[in-house]
């Protein structure tokens, strides 16, 4: 038995050796990846889903770490803070990379600034639904009932932080009703339960959460609020049909790597993502959540850089502004 | 009935070859993770996600729920053999089992927990079966205020859990209330009462509580105590219950069958009131209540019953609603989702192999787990043999490791013990911490209940009395506190504050 | 109730030493709490705040510590028993090792890498090992190594849980 071990010591050391010698050899070891929030949840499954078709590329394991708390800057805070080698990344969202600077104002990273972006990695549309008992047939008449009487309605939202939230806050913002009285669950599902049985009229929430309670009936969906309908609910119209365009909001995933991460790491992991999102079945996978496909604009470094400050110049103004 | 052909196709389904394995494969690794403290059924299950990648979806739920349901049979060894409950489902079987343990009748309360568990799963799966979509209106019938009046009214058993001064349980139920209100506030996203300590911007981790004051608080209390832990060591009795000990404790089973699987259809975790209520009901019934907390049998039987049906039960409002109500579930809701099945109403019409299949199965997953427990119950009592001085550096080991992986978090294990120390002084006070964790555990969705119902409300507290649900439930509270007290304040005066 | 208990118990013997520090002691998580609270809203009760609950649940343990105190005068009961401080010293102690070991940690100038369970596991049997009084550091050596390597078998390859093992050495 000891000297069982003995050899496998030393046999993990020379592997440790030549491991140091070739160093160029990126990656020569598991790469974490870091997922900010609970197992299950819409981003850790689009984590799993890219991660494993990620592995095949990269020659090594792509291990999914769910570090969650504090609506998931505990875990991007860890990602960023970790030694900038190339195996330690995380996919975030829309909230961590986005929204947290206005939502959080200690938060301890700086997405613009202060972190390697690789790429998005999927985006889920938004929708905003309602009860289905709540007079208001459409999006157009809904707005205006809430406009005309904001006390009369209840939001519902997974906690300050989570999509939810963020994008509910951005309506309200947007209708000029930003004290409408707001029910805080702990999580997209007690939300909906309530939702589903009519104690709260309405919110907003990603397409993988809300497309199958709309398909049976149970919920009401008013719009979409992306630029197309989606394949998984060509029914309901986008915000633009239904008469309040500016909403446009999309929960996005994306992965990022701390700052100073070597350009060779980084430029790995930029292909090892596009071969990822190229490949027929991780894309079905992924169209099958609802989820969109991102432009290969957007899988590029230069591209999620983009797309996070075009969203936390839409954010930003009416989150620090929402009462809390 | 159309409910046997259902059946039948569920069966079909489940007795493939490839889903027995993978129901085995599951409950065997579920009773692994359930007897390693801390190791909880959510790590793991997280962590085999990506495995079930290439199996069908029906053979990866089946093994996913075979781990979840395996988890609580095993979760109830690790809290009789070392009295640690991995989960608040084991609190009350720790109280119980482990004074069993203690006088050497560690093998009877396995195997009542293990034949309880079985009974309470094979009801459990035949409600699912025959009642599952009915059942489903009443998860929808609990809002915010019928949620708040049921939490009061669990904190109200929690009295009953006492095992000394009722004053002192009071302390200790307020305590937990404390306790589970530290962390970011949800709506305002304020830091309470954190020391301005990253670690506890999400509050304290259950399981870091747990096995703070019961594990390591209990090692400490162990190796002060030589003499209470060598009797654990010298008798070992019989393995198995015999025909008194089911006779004794086949009603406790049935009663706690039916209130954990009442319990566990509601939202939002109602499943944890389960086990308590079921003690309570126990304990006030019982000819001579002062047997509970020093061993009776009952108290293992009830609860682990409860437990297992209420765990089950807990499926219901997934399949039927698609809404996950607890954190389990919602993993549950996320494998489904990988595999493309996105649950909702109408999995149980789109989907009846899954569904069907998955209930067949976990009759079957039942079965096994008493095949799998069973025989091992010899092997359990055997490691309370091992001396106390390599035992407890071994559960130690289990235990940082474990709650390291709840949230890879090391500070976790350093809270850990300091909540050890924090239990140690509890001990030396006289405190029991058992409801001091049901305060923790109602105390965070008591107050998100409380929040959400006064502003649906727009402030007004009628709205508690004016729902006819919720007045009933505060009712039983009130009846339920008053029965409580009752007998101590009939006693003399000098015993006011002692039941 | 100008006196704190201390002062009133002079007046009369403590009959229950064991409720009286209980009772002294929810007094000060009370105290804590209430100090740790005093920043935050209570709101309105249509807009309950932050404060509101944790500032309630403190008011209420800090009533029944001074029930307790008072109780702990009339009603006999158990007296405080003795501390042992080599089980707190060395099981609390080498479980805060393990947490400082196993994904290394900074404070001030003094700086640990993460060691991985390979360390951390040894750390945490050995050191609480000890408080045993019958002890016996050959054997516990031995059996630390055997159960990191078990450990290490069973979290990291048969249930996969993202541990480090050996960064410094295996790179995982």
């Amino acid at each position: 038995m000891k000297s069982f071990a003995k050899i496998g010591l030393v046999a993990a050391a020379a592997l440790a050796l030549s491991g140091a010698a070739q160093a160029q050899a990126y990656p020569d070891r598991p790469i974490t990846m870091i997922v900010p929030f609970a197992a299950g949840g819409p981003t850790d499954i689009i984590a799993r889903i890219v991660g494993d078709h990620m592995s095949k590329t990269l020659g090594k394991q792509v291990v999914i770490e769910n570090v969650a708390g504090a609506g998931g800057t505990t875990g991007i805070t860890r990602a960023l803070t970790a030694t900038p080698d190339g195996y330690t990344i995380a996919m975030g969202h829309l909230g961590t990379f986005s929204a947290a600077p206005a939502t959080y104002p200690n938060l301890k990273y700086d997405p613009l600034n202060g972190m390697q972006p690789i790429g998005l990695a999927g985006g889920t549309p938004i929708l905003v639904v309602a009860r289905k008992t709540l007079e208001q047939a459409d999006l157009k008449s809904f707005v205006a009932a809430v406009k005309a009487n904001p006390d009369k309605f209840n939001e519902a939202h997974a906690g300050l932080g989570s999509v939810s939230w963020t994008t509910c806050t951005l309506l309200k913002g947007q209708l000029g009703v930003p004290k409408l009285n707001a029910v805080a669950y702990r999580g997209t599902g007690p939300a909906l339960n309530d939702l589903v049985s009519g104690q709260v009229d309405f919110m907003c929430d990603q397409i993988v959460s809300v497309a199958e309670q709309i398909k049976a009936g149970t919920i009401r969906a008013y719009a979409i609020a992306s630029a197309e309908r989606s394949p998984a609910l060509p029914d309901v119209p986008t915000t633009k049909e239904a008469g309040l365009p500016e909403y446009q909001i999309e929960a996005w995933n994306g992965i990022a790597a701390p700052k100073g991460t070597p350009k060779e790491a980084v430029d790995k992991l930029v292909d090892a993502l596009n071969k990822a999102l190229n490949d027929e079945g991780t894309k079905k996978r992924l169209l099958d959540l609802g989820a969109v496909i991102p432009t290969v604009e957007e899988r590029t470094p230069a591209g999620f850089a983009a797309v996070i400050k075009r969203d936390a110049d839409k954010l930003s103004p009416i989150l620090a502004a929402a009462p809390r | 009935m159309d409910m046997f052909s259902n059946l039948a196709l569920g069966f079909s389904v489940a007795f493939s070859l490839q889903n027995i394995a993978l129901c085995f494969v599951g409950c065997l690794v579920g009773t692994l993770i359930g007897v390693l403290p801390g190791v909880g059924p959510i790590a793991t299950i997280a962590m085999l996600l990506p495995i079930t990648f290439g199996l069908d979806p029906v053979g990866a739920l089946i093994m996913l729920a075979g781990i979840y349901y395996g988890a609580q049979y095993g979760g109830s060894t690790t809290a009789i053999l070392v009295n640690i409950p991995g989960e608040a489902t084991a609190v009350v079987t720790a109280l119980d089992g482990h004074e069993m343990a203690k006088q050497g009748r560690a093998g009877i309360a396995l195997g009542t927990a293990a034949l309880g568990s079985f009974f309470a799963g094979c009801v459990a799966t035949l409600i699912i079966a025959a009642l599952g979509a009915p059942l489903t209106k009443m998860a929808l019938l609990f809002g915010p205020a019928e949620y708040f009046s049921l939490m009061v009214m669990g904190l109200c058993f929690a009295v009953v859990l006492a095992r000394g001064s009722i004053l002192k349980a009071f302390c200790m139920i307020m305590l937990g209330l404390l306790l589970s209100t530290v962390g970011t506030d949800l709506e305002t996203g304020q830091e309470r009462m954190t020391f301005g300590f990253p670690p506890l911007a999400d509050g304290i981790d259950f399981a870091v509580l747990a096995m703070g004051v019961f594990g390591f608080a209990e090692v400490l209390r162990n190796l002060e105590n030589k003499e209470a832990r060598d009797v654990v060591r010298s008798k070992i009795g019989r393995l198995l219950p015999n025909w008194d000990d089911i006779k004794q404790s086949a009603m406790p089973v049935l009663r706690g069958t039916m209130i954990g699987g009442t319990l566990g259809i509601l939202p939002g975790n109602g499943a944890v009131l389960g086990p308590f209520a079921s003690y309570t009901v126990e304990k006030k019934i019982a000819k001579d209540p002062s047997r509970f907390g020093k061993g009776a049998i009952e108290g293992v039987a009830g609860p682990e019953s409860a437990n297992n049906a209420g765990a089950q039960t807990a499926f219901i409002p997934l399949l039927t609603l698609g809404i996950p109500p607890n954190a389990v579930m919602a993993l549950m809701v996320g494998a489904m989702t990988i595999h493309g099945i996105i649950p909702g109403p109408q999995v149980m019409t789109k989907n009846p192999d899954l569904f069907w299949g998955m209930i067949a199965s976990m009759w079957i997953g039942n079965l096994m787990l008493l095949i799998i427990n069973l025989p091992l119950v010899g092997l359990w009592v055997k490691l309370l043999q091992v001396p106390y001085r390599l035992m407890f550096p071994a559960i130690l080991i289990f235990c940082c490791i474990g709650i390291y992986s709840v949230n890879n978090q090391p500070m976790d294990v350093a809270f850990t013990a300091m909540f050890g120390l924090f239990g140690y002084l509890l001990i030396k006070l006289g405190f029991e911490p058992a409801p001091m964790l049901l305060g923790f555990v109602l105390g965070r969705l008591m107050e998100e209940k409380l929040r959400q119902a006064l502003i649906i409300s727009r402030g007004s507290f009628m709205t508690f009395l004016e729902r006819p649900i919720s007045a009933g439930l505060l009712l039983v509270a009130v009846i339920v506190l008053v029965i409580a007290l009752l007998p101590s304040m009939s006693k003399k005066r000098d015993e006011v504050f002692t039941e | 109730m100008s006196l704190n208990p201390a002062e009133r118990s002079r007046g009369m013997r403590i009959k229950s030493t064991q409720d009286f520090a209980a009772g002294l002691f929810m007094i000060a998580l009370a105290g804590l709490a209430f100090y740790l609270a005093r920043d935050l809203s209570a709101g309105t009760l249509r807009q309950i705040g932050p404060g509101m609950l944790p500032k309630s649940f403190a008011a209420i343990c800090g009533g029944l510590g001074l029930l307790l105190c008072l109780s702990s005068l009339r009603y006999e009961g158990e007296r405080l028993a003795g501390w042992s401080w080599r089980g707190v010293l060395f099981v609390l102690g080498g479980a805060v090792l393990f947490a400082l070991t196993i994904r290394g940690f900074e404070i001030g100038p003094l700086r640990v890498p993460p060691l991985g369970m390979a360390v951390s596991g040894p750390i945490v049997v050995i050191v609480a090992g000890l408080a045993a009084d019958d002890r016996n550091v050959k054997q516990l050596v031995i059996f630390a190594a055997a159960m990191t390597l078990f450990c290490a078998l069973l979290f990291k390859y048969a249930l996969g849980l993202p541990i480090p093992l050996a960064p410094w050495l295996l790179g995982i």
